[in-house]
């Protein structure tokens, strides 16, 4: 809404700087976003928040500034007598159109503009285009109320009907164009043919011109839902359309309407030669509201006197009664967000200043609140996995069918939106991957090809929403120059470690068994088990899914783990501290030949059981997967810690356990010792 | 038998004073200290001496063996000095061998940042699922059915039944601000709660718009909340988060959850013209009696304050990052600045 210093002038006196006015209306909530000197006037624009509609217009603004500089608000009154002739109006749809004013001005002269209007609209960044059609705009802005002056002699049957859209039906608006009404538009017809869209634009059909003799001037009421539909759907917004969405105050119709047809009286002639009124003032009775200082005290933590309440109200045009310990105030009919006690005290508030208010740290107390969220397990997830050298990405939780598929997840099912921003977001993700996928594309175009990421985000399902950690990572193990194996690409068991360290710090025991998944390489995947449940998968990234996904890169590891499942065990289990042996530990290494479907975990399943509680460690060092081991066989070398809390042991009784193990290991496994 | 000490002594240090490596220190040290060495052989010479003659040359054999001892330790520490100087100097300047560094996101910096001040003043962090219910995230907000922020414009419904609703889809919720709700509807009174999350609008994502971003909402609920306090409160926050020296102003603005209602403007301007730079960071109020309603609170009983604040806005002004869709991007080179 743009608004100018001497136009306001008009109705209200203003005595402190330019600058100072536009501060002060800033705070008390017209926040003026933009300000221009033309001339000798200062011209401004203010976001009006939607609660406002009211100060749509230079009299709404001038109540403000009357409020805020205790000053008295001077309107214009119109004084025109109006004959019992009545106009032809239908009003075919109540609900959408609750008032129609139209009023006959016969004889007028349309004209260039006398001065002073177009000084008042073109302030505003309105173009003058002659006196009748400027009057209406004046009018606009001066009450807020969108006006339409149509050649009355234009008018098939000389009848307005106020009607829906009919398909196919179109209409050339006053911008030229040709637009299609349709039955969710409501539009202004004579009795042949639409002549405006209500609410937002006139028609070329009966636009008013230098050789216009009569005019027919609209002033009316439409639904607020309805012209927002009609302007989203013809894409079309207008100086008019933007108040009605708002709401305006429906006394305005005729006040609005008679002021512009004294104007047009004064400046183009002419005789007003019929009238009608379609609709009704809304008289709903408007309640009382009882206000007391002490309400006042309490939700400002100000003391404010009573009389002071009293005359900003006054000067906001509520009417105010009681004086002291109790006010009842009747809010004007324009302000229809005035209808509580506190909506009284923000007026109170801002028309004083938030500043000027006083300020206090609160006392907050112990509170009631037993919290429900996962934010102390996600920050010590969070901690682990920074700590283990990933960095933490946030992705899109959005995603579409397509990507699913070349993901290798087109099993899963997304939650559908309903109003899609874009096809690729037609679904709320049931996996991680496709958005993993974009951030790795995204890197690797860019030839960043070593990173290590994890996201702490949500998966989709009709059942709900889980969160789930996701890791994603390539390029070298290390970036190591002094040790050029430690260079080799990352691989599976780089981040079946990172898993390992994970679950091992949150101390959660977690299994893992050999998984098919089709967004994973065949046999380089492994299901994650945590207290026997499967809660995700890890492995190398299927070349397929890369190659699908157009991502020119040879590996790549991906995991995702069900935090949902996880979270209700981290800190369940009672930690005791366990007293650290005295005694010495003997370690035994073991190297086995085995056959290559046998796996470590099947190797040492239960030899814990066979050791009498003396063996405390098993330490993995080396696969062997080379010639010099006969065909279809593998090479595992680990130690075997032995130690007892109570003693040393000794050689005898170490070799005779491990002796138990070892056979155990090879009855089996059918192992063989290398 | 008798042995010439003073000839030992000095054969013994020419030896040692000779030996230029580690390994001829040790043949000295076997030669004369090992178990067949001199000194050795004197002791085992000492039984067949008189009773007189064995006190002396004892004495003579210790401070011999004593002697070579202190001899070979010097020596021994000459060599590795000698040897120390001529290994190859380390080029310091290479660079060390790093492990991989991990960072989080700059968003959960900021959320982090700034729930730990909350909770530093006694707010504890709560949150709320993302798919929300229509009641939660308008109706039970006080904001109407024919609102705009409801069309399909301003929200994304999900093709999902709402099961509480008859002919109700779900949501994504556009606001945190329907954990206020879930927190009331649990919870009696005192309430401090901040609620980070995910939150979703269907705007053309651009260098300003996204249509998932994040929020901080928070909630302080007892009898008497002012809104000096909720000014009090969030001074000390933007104090704490942005520094001592931002200049802050409280500016009327409209949310239909809270009245009244504000919004807060910071600056880092210290000029005292009206005209000075300021920047919008959050929206807060009073809590509307219409939302205690909703969540079953007695009319009158409790006031509250409330505030809610645009994570990627924080994030935009503090590093001055230009362009939202750099949060989810997750270029490397981005991650790691922060």
């Amino acid at each position: 809404m743009k608004a100018s210093i001497n136009w306001l002038k008009d109705y209200v006196a203003i005595d402190i700087p330019a600058d100072k006015l536009i501060h002060r209306l800033t705070m008390a909530g017209l926040e003026v976003e933009h300000v221009e000197k033309k001339g000798g006037d200062t011209v401004f624009e203010m976001e009006i928040t939607p609660n406002r509609p009211d100060c749509l217009s230079m009299i709404g603004i001038a109540r403000e500034v009357s409020a805020i500089l205790n000053k008295p608000l001077k309107k214009p009154a119109a004084k025109v007598s109006l004959p019992r002739t009545k106009t032809q109006i239908t009003v075919k749809d109540k609900k959408a159109c609750s008032r129609y004013i139209g009023i006959v001005v016969e004889g007028v002269k349309v004209g260039v503009s006398p001065k002073w209007l177009k000084t008042r609209i073109e302030a505003l960044g309105l173009r003058s285009i002659n006196n009748v059609v400027d009057i209406t705009n004046f009018c606009l802005m001066e009450w807020g109320q969108p006006l339409h002056a149509f050649d009355y002699d234009k008018l098939g049957g000389n009848k307005i009907i106020v009607r829906r859209g009919a398909k196919g039906e179109t209409l050339t608006t006053l911008d030229g164009e040709k637009r299609e009404t349709g039955p969710d538009v409501l539009v202004i017809a004579d009795n042949a043919k639409p002549v405006a869209l209500a609410g937002v634009m006139g028609g070329e059909n009966t636009e008013v011109t230098p050789s216009t003799k009569n005019i027919f001037l609209e002033s009316a009421s439409f639904d607020p839902v309805l012209i927002r539909r009609t302007v989203r759907a013809l894409g079309l917004a207008s100086d008019s359309s933007y108040r009605f969405e708002r709401g305006i105050d429906s006394r305005l119709v005729k006040e609005g309407a008679l002021r512009a047809v004294s104007l047009i009286l004064q400046e183009a002639g002419g005789k007003i030669t019929a009238y009608h009124d379609t609709g009704s003032v809304r008289t709903a009775a408007v309640g009382k509201i009882a206000i007391t200082p002490d309400q006042i005290r309490d939700l400002l933590g100000a003391d404010i006197p009573a009389s002071r309440c009293k005359n900003i109200l006054k000067k906001l045009e509520c009417s105010v009664t009681g004086s002291g310990q109790s006010l009842k105030v009747a809010a004007p009919v324009f302000r229809n967000d005035l209808k509580e006690p506190v909506d009284l005290i923000e007026e109170i508030a801002r028309v004083i200043g938030y500043d000027n208010l006083p300020s206090a740290i609160p006392q907050i107390k112990a509170v009631n609140v037993a919290p429900e969220s996962r934010w102390d397990q996600r920050t010590a997830i969070r901690g682990i996995m920074t700590g283990l050298g990933l960095n933490e990405i946030i992705t899109y939780t959005m995603t579409s069918g397509e990507a699913l598929a070349r993901a290798g997840e087109a099993g899963v099912k997304g939650i559908e939106v309903v109003n899609p921003i874009s096809q690729d977001h037609r679904l709320m993700r049931p996996s991680t991957l496709p958005n993993i996928l974009d951030v790795v594309l995204t890197n690797i175009n860019r030839g960043q090809k070593d990173f290590r990421f994890f996201e702490l985000g949500k998966v989709f399902f009709p059942g709900g929403e889980r969160e789930t950690l996701s890791v994603v990572m390539t390029g070298p193990r290390a970036n190591d120059w002094l040790n050029k194996e430690n260079r080799q690409p990352v691989n599976f068991y780089d981040l079946k470690g990172i898993f390992d360290a994970l679950f091992q710090r949150l101390g959660i025991p977690a299994d893992y068994n050999a998984a098919d998944d089709g967004a994973f390489e065949s046999g380089r995947a492994a299901r994650i088990l945590v207290k026997g449940k499967p809660a995700g998968t890890l492995g190398a990234v299927c070349p397929n899914v890369l190659k699908n996904c157009s991502i020119k890169h040879d590996h790549l590891l991906y995991a995702r783990l069900d935090l949902e499942t996880v979270y209700p065990l981290i800190g369940a289990a009672h930690r005791r501290y366990r007293r650290i042996s005295d005694y010495p530990p003997v370690t035994r290494d073991v190297s086995l030949a085995v056959d290559k479907d046998i796996s470590f975990a099947d190797m040492t399943a239960g030899i814990r059981e066979k050791s009498a509680g003396l063996l405390k460690d098993i330490v993995f060092i080396e696969e062997y997967l080379g010639e010099k081991i006969a065909g279809g066989r593998r090479g595992l070398v680990f130690s075997l810690v032995y130690q007892s809390d109570k003693r040393t042991l000794t050689e005898d009784e170490v070799q005779k356990i491990h002796d138990t193990i070892l056979e155990d290991i090879i009855y089996r496994t059918k192992a063989v010792v290398r | 038998m008798s042995w010439d000490f003073e000839q030992l002594q000095q054969q013994a240090r020419d030896e040692i004073l000779k030996a230029g490596d580690p390994q001829e220190l040790e043949n000295c040290r076997i030669k004369y200290l090992g178990r067949k060495g001199v000194v050795q052989e004197i002791y085992a010479g000492l039984a067949q001496l008189s009773k007189e003659e064995k006190p002396r040359v004892g004495k003579d054999a210790n401070d011999l063996k004593n002697f070579i001892g202190g001899l070979l330790d010097e020596q021994g520490e000459k060599i590795r000095e000698g040897q120390e100087k001529k290994k190859p100097r380390l080029d310091v300047t290479l660079p060390g061998v790093q492990p991989p560094l991990g960072r989080r996101h700059v968003l959960t910096q900021i959320i982090e940042e700034v729930c730990e001040i909350f909770k530093g003043l006694g707010f504890v962090v709560e949150e709320g699922p993302e798919v929300e219910t229509e009641f939660n995230n308008f109706t039970a907000l006080n904001i109407p059915v024919d609102h705009p922020s409801r069309d399909a414009f301003d929200t994304f419904y999900l093709n999902l039944a709402d099961p509480g609703q008859k002919d109700r889809n779900l949501l994504l919720r556009s606001q945190t601000s329907p954990v206020q709700i879930r927190v009331m509807k649990k919870n009696k009174p005192p309430l401090a709660v901040v609620a980070p999350g995910k939150v979703y609008r269907p705007d053309a994502v651009d260098a300003t718009h996204s249509f998932m971003f994040h929020q901080i909402e928070g909630l302080l609920v007892d009898k008497k909340v002012t809104f000096a306090e909720l000014k009090g409160l969030l001074t000390e926050f933007c104090h704490r988060f942005f520094g001592k020296d931002v200049k802050m102003r409280f500016r009327p603005h409209f949310f239909p959850f809270t009245e009244p209602s504000a919004e807060v403007d910071i600056s880092w301007d210290s000029s005292k013209k009206s005209s000075k730079k300021w920047l919008e960071i959050m929206g807060c109020g009073m809590v509307h009696p219409k939302v205690f309603e909703s969540c079953g609170y007695k009319k009158g009983e409790y006031t509250g304050l409330a505030f809610g604040m645009g994570v990627e806005r924080m994030a935009m002004l503090r590093y001055g990052i230009n362009d939202i869709r750099a949060f989810y991007e997750n270029d490397l080179r981005f991650l790691n600045q922060f």
